[in-house]
């Protein structure tokens, strides 16, 4: 290293005697370059030595999570956001309307993530992308194109984060949940096999939750400053932005427990009367930017999270999703599926969410459908060494981290020949899509 | 309204047919070709702390995740920790009687008047280093894991070799590039980690099972009861600065080490030539190679806003500036296959003789008298409306054919560049040998005059 500081600091000492503008005799431009491609070619013979580490990302729906293989946890959580050039606003990666739109920003996201974040060249490097199995094949090929062209990367493996996340708990038999932000997707997964009959899928997750904080703040919530009291919210709508509501799920509210949650259910969805309501925890006052105070009333704090368990008129919350995939499996992957419960995603980071699913899916199972259907009393869930939104980033990054990583990925010399994905390149994404196809 | 300052009135096409301002772009020597940052390739040089502007190795920087050791950030609000010294009197261990004086260390925000003491962490006997680490609970578990996946890997690897090796003997089969028929990869796909762990069974009690649970504990009661103390939770950001940790209570959140930064030097996708390269030392502004292109190509501007109407033929005054210490020669030619539909808005009429710019030599430039040095150049003064150091005003007249809209031109510049790369030098003359460059330029001269004469031009 010390060798390679001195070669550079003597070809700069002979540029610093220069100005800019001044043209170079020969001499001079000879050892200029010519020191430059000796120091250059000396630091590729060290990266050879020292083997660059492989780029993991896991590009989510609200945050993206990005780190080195053989680590153990992501180098940085950042918002899958970046500014727009044209409109100088910033915006989800995931907003986008045409696939130019999608490069654009996705050049962007990973342009902060190499060079802020991880300080690494990305030229010829092995990248793993974890996805979920929704992911639609044009984001796929975009994040293709972007990382093979833009940031000519050497290989990339697409891998299915249910998938990951079994290798963070060393099985292969799983029925994984994952509740991020836009939706709750469940997969089970026997011997390594994801069970495509059973996948649910549900969009409700955080969003879902931050929705329903947003329409009960606009319209009972109420704000004062020191010369107005109680002005209600709807008058000063643009005061509560996206970041206030994510806060305030986040420092405020929580997942009630079982019988608090009937309770509410029975008076917000059945029509019960107000005076039913368990009585609601103390009110916050939030301070907004500017001074003025944001009520949060007790009633938000508590029942903006029964979003993930109030059923629907079809009967469907997130704590079904997984009895029904357990339905649908083979009858002798269900007992031990059903003791393999593994959840990840961030909305499960929520105070009170275990103890609650817990609770709801002992109930469900008393119930005869399932009770009849089923047999199983009782779910075992797994631990997972993380935190839940970044376990499937973990799995990725020990599977970066082994030899037969280079078999299982997608050259860029294949990816440049063909011009397109292979199909093979997301583990069943198609099987997926026609199933999709079938139940809608 | 845009000033006519505005940079990206007046772009240049890149090689790869995008269309920037001429101070977004770079200048391969090698290739003679424009560049934006898409067509060049991003490289890391040095790290750097942002804070003691201390260079780091990149090795080092790798083993430290990219994080300073001396400097701290703020965990609450990101600003810079300043180190605090008190004096601490303790009992002599010699002498009971006598005290004795020490110097501790502590850190505090200036900003947020957070201190490592808030959340209870012992000063410290020397300024810096020496903070504790937070280490991740699970790093124990995850080595045991990856310990094993690497040697089910090796099993694997190992046992598909042999299989190539045994299929390539005995069928004398050839496998296309991607391994075999899609539908074989689709199922070795599928595999991809039931082979890895389906291998575990050859490898017995290598690895302790992960365990399950079947209760959890119930939200504490508090939550029914007290307000939820915002001033003591963390926020989502706190949060995600610290991925493994994530402490929901501001009590639990430690001093971060401050994240490096990164010179970085571009190269020509092409030719893999340096075209900007910063220089050595983090405090320094300066380049060791820096080739925008705003140093070797010529610069065009709007002198002035001008009125437009519908098929009126308008004269608009340009600048032209020469960054070199050469003199110049530029001429403008009209674009023959106008491919571009949105920038020929107007026709436009180009000076027909080539223009010559006098060099850039910063001393003298003042000096110039006007005059005299038009003289010099023997300047039509129906076409070079002035003349200052290595910088022309010129006009063009321009005819819009549109009624409403942006006047929009575009036209082909070409200059003369001399070549000083190596091998160009090379050559027998052991002069720099002068090329011409050409390139695309598209300009936007403003909006055509609203009909109605009462409403102020914008
Ligand atoms: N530490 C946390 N505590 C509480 N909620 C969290 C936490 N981290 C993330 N979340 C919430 O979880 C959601 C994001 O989870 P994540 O799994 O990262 O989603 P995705 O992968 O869909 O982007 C967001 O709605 C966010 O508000
Ligand atoms: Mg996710
Ligand atoms: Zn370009
Ligand atoms: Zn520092
Ligand atoms: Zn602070
Ligand atoms: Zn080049």
């Amino acid at each position: 290293m010390t060798y390679c500081k001195l070669l550079a600091a003597h070809s700069y000492n002979q540029v610093q005697a220069k100005t800019e503008f001044e043209d170079f005799t020969q001499a001079d431009k000879r050892s200029l370059y010519g020191d430059q491609l000796g120091s250059m070619s000396f630091l590729e013979g060290l990266s050879i030595v020292d083997e660059p580490k492989i780029i993991i990302v896991d590009i989510g729906a609200a945050y993206t999570k990005c780190g080195l293989a053989g680590e153990t946890g992501p180098r940085c959580i950042i918002a899958s956001q970046v500014r727009n050039p044209r409109t100088k606003e910033v915006d989800n990666i995931w907003n986008y309307s045409n696939t130019s739109e999608l490069y654009e920003s996705l050049k962007e996201l990973v342009y902060a993530l190499i060079f802020k974040h991880l300080l690494v060249t990305p030229k010829d490097r092995r990248v793993v992308v974890v996805e979920s199995l929704l992911c639609p094949s044009e984001f796929r090929e975009t994040l293709a194109r972007v990382l093979f062209k833009q940031f000519e990367v050497g290989s990339v493996l697409f891998a299915s984060s249910h998938l990951l996340s079994l290798l963070t708990l060393g099985t292969n038999t799983g029925l994984v949940m994952d509740i991020g932000f836009k939706e709750t997707l469940v997969v089970p997964i026997y011997e390594g096999i994801p069970i495509m009959k059973g996948w649910q899928s549900l969009p409700v997750a955080g969003k879902a939750i931050e929705s329903r904080i947003k329409t009960q703040l606009m319209e009972h919530g109420t704000v004062s400053t020191s010369e107005q009291k109680f002005e209600a919210v709807s008058s000063v709508p643009e005061s509560i932005t996206d970041d206030v509501i994510e806060d305030i799920k986040v420092r405020c509210c929580f997942v009630t427990d079982f019988s608090r949650g009937q309770q509410i259910q029975e008076v917000t969805m059945r029509g019960g009367h107000a005076n039913k309501l368990p009585p609601p925890p103390p009110d916050i006052d939030y301070p907004l930017d500017g001074g003025s105070i944001l009520n949060v009333s007790g009633r938000i704090r508590e029942h903006s999270c029964e979003v993930l368990f109030e059923q629907d008129n079809e009967e469907i919350s997130i704590a079904t999703l997984l009895l029904e995939a357990l339905v649908k499996c083979p009858i002798d992957t269900r007992r031990v599926l059903s003791s393999s419960v593994v959840i990840i995603g961030g909305t499960a980071m929520m105070p009170g969410f275990y103890h609650r699913l817990n609770c709801e899916l002992i109930e469900l199972l008393r119930k005869p459908h399932y009770a009849n259907q089923l047999g199983v009393k009782q779910f075992r869930f797994y631990r997972p060494p993380t935190k839940e939104n970044y376990t499937a980033w973990l799995g990725g990054a020990l599977t970066g981290a082994l030899e037969t990583l280079p078999s299982k990925s997608l050259s860029r010399d294949a990816y440049l020949q063909r011009g397109k994905l292979p199909d093979w390149c997301c583990v069943d994404s198609d099987d997926l899509c026609e199933e999709k196809r079938h139940k809608l | 309204m845009a000033t006519y300052a505005d940079l990206e009135l007046v772009k240049y096409l890149c090689c790869c047919k995008k269309k920037f301002s001429v101070c977004r772009l770079y200048l391969c020597k090698y290739c003679l070709q424009l560049r934006c940052t898409d067509c060049t390739q991003h490289e890391v040089d040095t790290p750097y702390c942002p804070h003691c502007l201390e260079n780091m190795p990149s090795g080092e920087a790798k083993l430290k995740k990219n994080r300073c050791s001396n400097c701290f950030d703020c965990p609450v609000c990101g600003h810079t920790l300043v180190t605090r010294s008190t004096s601490h009197t303790s009992p002599s261990p010699d002498d009971p009687t006598k005290t004795i004086a020490k110097k501790m260390y502590y850190m505090a925000c200036g900003f947020c008047r957070w201190t490592t003491r808030d959340v209870g962490l012992p000063d410290q006997s020397v300024a810096s280093g020496s903070w504790p680490i937070l280490q991740n609970p699970h790093e124990q578990r995850i080595s045991s894991l990856l310990e094993n996946y690497k040697i089910m890997a090796q099993i694997e690897k190992a046992e598909h070799e042999r299989k190539k090796y045994v299929s390539r003997r005995s069928h004398l089969y050839r496998q296309d590039k991607y391994g075999g028929s899609a539908a074989g990869l689709r199922r070795k796909g599928m595999s991809t980690f039931s082979s890895m762990s389906s291998t575990e069974s050859k490898v017995p009690g290598e690895l302790e099972p992960s365990v399950t649970v079947d209760s959890f504990e119930p939200l504490p009661n508090e939550y029914f009861t007290e307000p939820a103390a915002l001033v003591k939770t963390t926020k989502l950001a706190h949060r995600h600065s610290v991925p493994e940790f994530q402490p929901t209570e501001i009590s639990k959140l430690h001093p971060i080490h401050k994240h490096l930064l990164m010179r970085k030097s571009l190269r020509c996708k092409e030719c893999e030539h340096n075209v900007s390269k910063a220089d050595f030392n983090p405090s320094s502004i300066k380049f060791k190679i820096q080739l925008t292109a705003q140093h070797h190509v010529p610069e065009i501007r709007i002198l002035t806003p001008s009125t437009f109407t519908m098929n009126k033929e308008t004269i608009v005054t340009l600048t032209l500036s020469n960054p070199s210490v050469f003199g110049m020669t530029v001429s403008l030619h009209p674009i023959e296959d106008e491919s571009d539909t949105d920038y020929c808005s107007a026709k436009v009429e180009l000076p027909k003789k080539e223009l010559l710019l006098a060099g850039r030599d910063e001393p003298s430039m003042q000096m110039y008298d006007d005059s005299s040095q038009a003289d010099e150049f023997k300047d039509d003064p129906k076409v070079i409306v002035f003349r200052k150091g290595n910088k022309i005003g010129f006009v063009v007249k321009v005819t819009p054919v549109v009624n409403e809209g942006d006047v929009k031109i575009q036209f082909m510049m070409k200059h003369e560049f001399r070549n000083t790369t190596a091998a160009a030098l090379q050559s027998e003359s052991k002069e720099p040998e002068i090329v011409w460059l050409e390139h695309k330029v598209y300009m936007n001269l403003g909006p055509i005059a609203k009909k109605d004469p009462n409403v102020s031009q914008a």
